[in-house]
This record gives structure tokens, C-alpha cells and sequence, in this order.
């Protein structure tokens, strides 16, 4: 499990390693921001190409990443498709605003080549937003992310509880480990094709009680440390890991700044200005060719009631 | 004896923020962190794609120690978490989601079940089902859908079903789990609890 995890903890070498918490926290939150307010291709390719990019600019260990890019493919990609398809396969209809045929199975199961369209935006959209968070996750140090959450204006036990939190993550994984393989030494099967379910939920009862316990244990003698080092005694602190801007800092900033106008325009723009007719641009429909469809006809459950 | 009255006396909106001191920070740190973790590795899988999450324990215990209020950041907090590690990309739809079932799960003692003092009975366990099975209902039934449709244009009917299975599952596991372990902490927190003021110096 340990090589699974890909948070990192130490700060490292490369132009991005060094920024300050705050800018990083900042990009972070602005692609996260960006990514959700589009549905657009044309905008959602240089999103997902960006953070890309920067993770092969810090060269990071690639096995977890792999495994980790491996199976968002399998559940969201392959599995996620199916399921659209054979629950609602003509939810191109709704979002892409036109219905044009391309496989017939048979009544109910359809392939029509805007809900192809649909998947393949969607999934792109996942996938922006899985290469950023990956970006995020393997530049950022947990005081880091902390500084960088309390330049947000967030409260700043907020942020204790965030980095105090992401800081834990490996001792408890640890612990998880080890109280599972001495259940198991002891007798206890959790192999699913062995056991029932019944017997698997009572027996992971059985695990959890040791390792709630044994980590909510230590909240005393933690509380009782920071408390001692004069935790909470006023409104602000500062944060050991901020330091001053390099030169990739104020860049980045410079960047940010400019970047978050562009949202802020391309939102009010895509949203009031010029409101597009349905959620999604694609290629081979054409503007006066979009028929809208209510959301609300399309809910399979609704269609009982009437 | 005065000390206790007032202690008894607390009103709804200091029981809903609970208090927040350093403990209660620590607490919602680590129960953010195991939330995190079970949620990643802690699932007994059902169906492909479905799985009955353990995490959902967290919420209960912190919930019934220190208040819906911890509960809603811890899970919330611990959710975003979970998608870091997880690295199945950010799902803001799903951490709203949770944080709110966190908040309705851990009302308990709103309604008087006061775990630290040692006090769950028959009727707490009734409301603490109905308060886990509404929860549900509302967050991943109400709240999951209209985010998921305005942040992510997931498919409203894909949505539901998934939103139907985490119901179900969470459910299952917040009661089965959940109560069997809020009165072995009632337990334990009531025999620390039960001294009796030394009255035999007054003269």
C-alpha cells in the first residue's frame, strides 16, 4: 500500500517544488475551478494538457501513477460508458442537443453518436481534473497545502485540521496494515470469495474497533503538545513552511491573476452573455439544429408517476 | 453540583458547533485522516463500482463525542482527502454530499444521546436510525444530484442509482456498525464516568 500512496512529504528539487504553498494552493483551486465551469472541448484540452505537463516537469515516480490512471480508465472509463449506455443511452439528447444513430441493438439499447460525443467530454473532464489533482498532490508538503489553504482566508484551525489530517494519512494506513494482518494470523478471512458478507461486515467491525480506538487514543497526548506550544491563543500564526516568492512564485502569480479574470469572464460570458442552448459544444451539431430537452423528462423514474 | 446543572443545560446551537478546542481539532484531523483511508482502502466491495464504505463509522464517533458540526467539517475534509489519495479526481458533488449526511449522523447529541457521559438508550438507537436513513436520503437523494448535474452534467438517472446503492449501503453499515459500536463507547465512557462526589469529609 505504501507504494500506492503518492502524497509527498518531503519538498523537492525541480521549479515547481519550490514555489511557495500559497501560489500552489491557488493554481490548484483556479484549474479546479476552471475545469468544472467548462463543458467546452476546445477549452478543456489545454486545461488537461497543462497539469499534465507539470507533472512530467517534476519527474516523479511513475508506478503509483500508472496503477493510479489504470483504474480511473477501468471505472470511470470502461465501466462508467456501459453503464450510461445500457441505463440512459440517449442522454446525448440532453446535453448535446441532437440524435443521430449509429448502432442499433435493440429497442432500449442504442449507441447514438452525440452520447459517444457526451462520454468522450465527460471523461476528458475527469481526467483534467485527475491530472490536476495528481500535479497538486505530488508538489504540495502537507504545511504546505496548510499556508497555502490559510492565504485563502480560510481559518486557520481549518487549516491545522487539514494538514494535521493529511500528515496522519500514512501513520493510520500503517496501523490499518498492521491490525489487519494480526486479525488475519489470528483466523480472520476477509477474502471475499471465502467468506460471506454477513461474516466480512462483522469481522471488519471487529478490525475497525482496535484501530478507531488506538488512533483516537493519541488525540490527548497531541492536543496536550500543541497545546503546551500555545496553540490557539491567538487569532492568527504564521506558517513555518511560506517563504518569500521566487522567481517562478511571482510568474505563477502574474498567471493566476490573469487566469482567474479569463474564468471569471469565460463564466459570465458561456452563462449570461451568450448562454449556449444546451450544456455542451460539439462538432457535427449545428447551432439551429439543437433541440432542448427538460431534464426532468429524462429521469426514468419520473416516467412512472405518469 | 451547580457545575453539573449548567453543564445539562446547554442550548441546541452550542450542542451543534460543539466545542471547539484543541481536542476537538486534533480529533477531527485524525478522523479526517481515517475517514481518508478507509474510504480509499476500506470498502467491502458488493457489486463492480459499489461498495459498502467503512469510513462511514467516523462520522458516527465523532459525531457522538463532539457534535454534528465536527462531524460535517471531518467528513467533508476527510472526503476531499480521500479524492487526493484516491486519485480518481476531485468529486465536489460527493464531499457536499457526505459532509451533510456527516452533519444529520452526528446529531446525536443534539438529541440527548450524550456518548461521553454514557448515556444511549433503546430510544436514541430508534432516532439515530431514523436521523442516519433521512440523512442519507437528503445528501445523496437531493443534494449529490443537483451538484453532480451542475458541476460535473453527470446523468441524472446514473446519478440516482449510484446515489440508491450509497443509501442503501451506508445505511447498513451506519446501523449495523454504528450502534453495536456507540454503546461499547457509551460503555466505556460510562465506566470512567460513573464517580461519585467523596462526601464522607463534610462534616
Amino acid at each position: 500500500m505504501n507504494n500506492k500512496l503518492v502524497i509527498n512529504f518531503i519538498p523537492g528539487k525541480t521549479t515547481l517544488h519550490k514555489m511557495a504553498g500559497s501560489t500552489k494552493v491557488l493554481l490548484f483551486v483556479l484549474f479546479t475551478i476552471a475545469i468544472i465551469a467548462t463543458f467546452d472541448m476546445r477549452v478543456l484540452l489545454p486545461l488537461m494538457v497543462v497539469p499534465f505537463a507539470a507533472i512530467v516537469s517534476m519527474k516523479p515516480n511513475y508506478k503509483p501513477l500508472i496503477f493510479l490512471f489504470a483504474f480511473m480508465i477501468v471505472t470511470v472509463g470502461i465501466i462508467g460508458t456501459v453503464m450510461l449506455l445500457v441505463v440512459s443511452p440517449d442522454v446525448g439528447l440532453t446535453h448535446v442537443g441532437s440524435h443521430t444513430e449509429i448502432l442499433q441493438v435493440s429497442d432500449r439499447l442504442y449507441v447514438t453518436s452525440e452520447t459517444l460525443w457526451y462520454v468522450l467530454v465527460t471523461f476528458t473532464k475527469r481526467i483534467a481534473s485527475f491530472a490536476t489533482v495528481i500535479a497538486f498532490v505530488l508538489m504540495t508538503t502537507p504545511s504546505e497545502f496548510a499556508s497555502g489553504l490559510s492565504f485563502l482566508r480560510l481559518p486557520y484551525k481549518v487549516c491545522i485540521i487539514v494538514s494535521l489530517a493529511y500528515r496522519t494519512i500514512p501513520d493510520i494506513a500503517r496501523r490499518f496494515i498492521d491490525i489487519r494482518n494480526s486479525m488475519q494470523m489470528r483466523g480472520v478471512e476477509l477474502n471475499s470469495k471465502r467468506t460471506s458478507l454477513g461474516k466480512r461486515l462483522k469481522y471488519t467491525g471487529a478490525m475497525l474497533v482496535p484501530l478507531i480506538i488506538s488512533s483516537f487514543g493519541k488525540v490527548e497526548t497531541i492536543a496536550n503538545a500543541m497545546d503546551l506550544r500555545g496553540f490557539g491563543r491567538l487569532k492568527k500564526r504564521t506558517w513555518y513552511a511560506e517563504h518569500e516568492l521566487t522567481r517562478a512564485d511571482r510568474i505563477a502569480r502574474a498567471f493566476s491573476a490573469v487566469f482567474a479574470a479569463a474564468i471569471l469572464f469565460y463564466i459570465l460570458y458561456t452563462k449570461f452573455l451568450n448562454p449556449y442552448p444546451v450544456t455542451m459544444w460539439c462538432p457535427f451539431v449545428k447551432l439551429e439544429n439543437i433541440t432542448k430537452v427538460n431534464v426532468f423528462d429524462t429521469l426514468f423514474f419520473l416516467k412512472w408517476f405518469r | 453540583m451547580e457545575n453539573t446543572t449548567v453543564k445539562a443545560k446547554k442550548s441546541i446551537g452550542s450542542l451543534i458547533v460543539g466545542e471547539w478546542n484543541t481536542k476537538t481539532i486534533v480529533a477531527i484531523a485524525i478522523g479526517a485522516a481515517l475517514y481518508g483511508v478507509l474510504m480509499v482502502y476500506g470498502g467491502i466491495p458488493i457489486f463492480t463500482n459499489t461498495q459498502l464504505s467503512v469510513a462511514m463509522i467516523i462520522p458516527v464517533v465523532v459525531g457522538g463525542l463532539f457534535g454534528p458540526l465536527p462531524a460535517l467539517v471531518c467528513c467533508g475534509v476527510g472526503n476531499v482527502l480521500a479524492d487526493l489519495i484516491g486519485g480518481w479526481g476531485m468529486w465536489f458533488d460527493w464531499s457536499i454530499g457526505n459532509a451533510i449526511m456527516a452533519f444529520c449522523v452526528g446529531l446525536l447529541p443534539v438529541y440527548g444521546a450524550r456518548i461521553t457521559e454514557g448515556i444511549f438508550s433503546v430510544k436514541h438507537a430508534i432516532i439515530y436510525a431514523v436521523c442516519c436513513i433521512l440523512g442519507n436520503v437528503i445528501a445523496f437523494g437531493v443534494i449529490t444530484p443537483i451538484f453532480s448535474y451542475l458541476l460535473y452534467a453527470s446523468d441524472l438517472n446514473i446519478t440516482f442509482l449510484q446515489a440508491f446503492a450509497a443509501t442503501l449501503g451506508n445505511s447498513a453499515v451506519l446501523i449495523i456498525i454504528g450502534i453495536p459500536i456507540l454503546i461499547l463507547l457509551a460503555k466505556r465512557y460510562k465506566a470512567r464516568s460513573n464517580l461519585s462526589q467523596d462526601k464522607t469529609g463534610e462534616y
